[in-house]
């Protein structure tokens, strides 16, 4: 079962740092949102690997609670 | 009494009307900018509805009580739980010592707010406890609110129970669609027919590059009149560019061909046109929108724009609690 | 032009501008300040606050306490009381300011700006360019030799907006469009034909060309001229720039740093707009440093 992280605010996608097929360990920083010029940055809960992305990097407007990032 | 367990994205000590009687010197009233929402949070704990409560922006805090109490949450839905257990907005609630409230991502709108039976008793500054935080004035210690931080609030009985009735709740929009009211000028003589018909036609969409002190817009450019371009060079060449003048908040301040809504933690001078001003009743919507929302400008008059600040003060009132 | 008659603005359903004309004129600025202190003195009803600028003065009301109409009328009653300015003498702080021009700081914001938002001229060499000076050590000259009057604090707290009290120093260049995102603590910018100062690092539309390390905003108040306000400054004061290179600058923000530094004040003085007016006659305005 993949372990979904999901956009903790609205906002826009600042930086996307994985990939399909990324090995990552709990804590590593998946992707980092910008709201009212402030980093809100996402951490991976679980060591895995990324499954699939469905953010882009730029992507404006985006709500709170999207699926971002899986991992298995 | 309020122990910050976690701050949330940004949360601060705000009072209404605000810091007021230092425009001269650049302090902004700042303020909670939904003062609809906030005047009742205070109204349903037994508060003046003025009283210093928090804001808190798009992701919410979680607050641990150290004694009894009673608290209220309105404005953007937090998902606001008290030990885990969901409470209702738009009501008085009690709370005992060890409680923790936790707050987690607005659903609908952008703001919400939480007043507390006898209001938070940080020592004012300038005559406000409300926070401009980027210029380090107001509030705890002239910030947002940090993890570990206690935050004083005074002493009062508050009544648990109360409800806002439906009508007197903010009615925030699930389709990201706003009409905002906007009263012409100062400056609306510096823009052409077309561009006013251009802006009042328009979609505009509020940027991510938006905070508390001013709301960015993106959307059609601006074209001018002769005043724009037939003027004394020390105004600065450009067509938006006048003589440093005083702004009002919720000013559209057209910087070069960008529109920026000064609001509550806004900037109270500079050289750039303002052709239409938000009046204060309408700041509610601008308080819950979320980047990616769309606004459409509607004109009213001054006196329109007065008469909906009106109908909004006595909204804010006892006639709008249920017991 | 100073106008015949102010001009009164909406400004949404709380504010009024009231506009004395459309120039950097000493006068204007005397008009709006004189308003500003004749509406305290007079507890208008209904006013909230004031903030009077370089040729206007933004009146901000509570429209359940009066209306636009009313307010105009009490406005243009208080306008006629107000003598001519050719009158008026007062006290005039004259604060010297060392400031490093053509800096590294600030050339670095406009790098910034020209690599992540636009590409522009660099400030100096814009300004200049535009007023038809030799270069950039002509703008240095210029612009840092005119005492600049405070005609207004805003924009962030604490900020002065200053005109050149000499005309043969007067320059002129457009804001940035779009602004900048942010401009460093202390830097000395220009926009129209105001200069000013930025407290802290803000965003910003100025053109910027120098950096001051003399604090002129301190929440901590830990000099002696912070005694009264966390605002360095008020209207009436003068500036003048001392161009000064990056050595002093780093002695005199050391001494900022462990409190020891003096501020350069003269305070003896008084301005008197007569004796201004007839010194400003005795110009050869045509000529430039």
């Amino acid at each position: 079962m993949a372990e979904e992280v999901r956009t903790q605010t609205a906002g826009n996608m600042w930086k996307v740092l994985v990939k399909a097929g990324d090995k990552v360990k709990a804590g590593d920083v998946l992707f980092i949102m910008e709201v009212m010029k402030m980093e809100v940055p996402h951490e991976a809960p679980i060591d895995g690997t990324v499954k699939a992305v469905s953010v882009e990097e730029g992507q404006e407007g985006l709500d709170a609670d999207t699926v971002a990032v899986e991992i298995e | 009494m309020l122990e910050v367990i976690e701050p949330g994205l940004e949360t601060s000590v705000q009072d209404w009307p605000g810091r007021l009687g230092y425009w001269n010197q650049g302090f902004p009233p700042s303020g909670p900018m939904d003062s609809w929402s906030f005047r009742l949070a205070n109204l349903l704990v037994g508060n003046e509805p003025g009283a210093a409560g928090l804001e808190a922006q798009y992701i919410g805090p979680s607050l641990k009580f150290e004694r009894d109490g009673v608290i209220a949450v309105t404005g953007a839905d937090m998902q606001a739980k008290l030990d885990g257990a969901p409470i209702p907005m738009w009501e008085s609630v009690a709370v005992k010592a060890g409680q923790t409230l936790q707050m987690a991502f607005a659903k609908t709108g952008a703001r919400g707010y939480i007043a507390i039976a006898g209001g938070i008793d940080t020592e004012p500054w300038l005559g406000s406890r409300s926070t401009f935080h980027k210029a380090g004035v107001g509030g705890m210690e002239g910030q947002a609110l940090k993890k570990g931080q206690v935050v004083p609030v005074a002493g009062a009985n508050g009544k648990a129970g109360r409800k806002v009735i439906d009508k007197a709740r903010t009615p925030i929009p699930t389709d990201k669609q706003w009409e905002i009211e906007v009263v012409a000028g100062p400056n609306d003589d510096w823009i052409d027919e077309a561009g006013h018909k251009r802006f009042l036609g328009s979609d505009w969409k509020l940027s991510s590059k938006s905070d508390r002190t001013g709301f960015r817009l993106d959307g059609p450019d601006w074209t001018f009149t002769k005043k724009a371009t037939n003027k004394a060079p020390e105004h600065g060449s450009e067509p938006s560019n006048i003589i440093d003048q005083g702004y009002p908040c919720g000013a559209i301040n057209l910087a070069g061909q960008t529109p920026i809504i000064l609001v509550n933690d806004g900037p109270s001078m500079g050289g750039f046109v303002n052709p239409y001003t938000v009046p204060r009743a309408a700041f509610w919507k601008l308080g819950q929108s979320k980047p990616g929302d769309i606004y459409r400008f509607k004109a009213v008059s001054v006196e329109e724009a007065q008469a909906m600040a009106h109908k909004l003060r006595e909204l804010c009132s006892e006639a709008s609690i249920a017991k | 032009m100073i106008y015949e008659e102010p001009k009164y603005l909406t400004g949404g359903d709380r504010y009024m501008l009231i506009e004395f004309g459309d120039e950097m004129n000493l006068e204007l600025n005397f008009m709006g300040q004189s308003l500003a202190q004749a509406v305290e003195e007079n507890s208008v009803k209904g006013v909230i606050e004031t903030a009077p600028c370089f040729a206007s003065t933004l009146i901000h009301y509570e429209p359940e306490e009066i209306k636009f109409a009313d307010l105009k009328s009490e406005m243009r009653s208080l306008i006629e009381t107000l003598g001519p300015s050719e009158d008026i003498e007062l006290d005039s702080r004259l604060f010297y300011f060392p400031a490093v021009y053509l800096d590294p700081w600030t050339k670095e914001a406009v790098d910034d700006y020209c690599a992540k938002i636009t590409e522009k001229e660099w400030d100096p060499e814009f300004i200049a360019r535009l007023n038809g000076l030799d270069g950039v050590e002509q703008f240095v000259r210029v612009h840092s030799g005119t005492e600049y009057w405070v005609a207004s604090l805003g924009f962030w707290p604490g900020l002065p907006f200053m005109m050149a009290l000499d005309p043969r120093c007067m320059l002129t260049a457009p804001k940035y469009n779009p602004p900048r995102t942010w401009t460093p603590e202390g830097t000395v910018g220009m926009g129209g034909a105001s200069t000013c100062i930025y407290p802290v690092a803000t965003p910003g539309g100025y053109q910027i060309f120098g950096r001051t390390p003399v604090p002129i905003w301190d929440t901590q108040q830990r000099f002696p001229q912070f005694e009264e306000s966390i605002c360095l400054f008020k209207p009436g004061d003068r500036v003048k720039f001392v161009p000064c290179g990056l050595d002093e600058y780093e002695q005199v923000a050391a001494q900022v740093a462990d409190g020891s530094y003096q501020y350069n004040l003269v305070g003896y003085q008084r301005f008197s707009v007569k004796n201004y007016k007839a010194w400003v006659e005795s110009l050869d305005t045509a000529s430039r440093f």
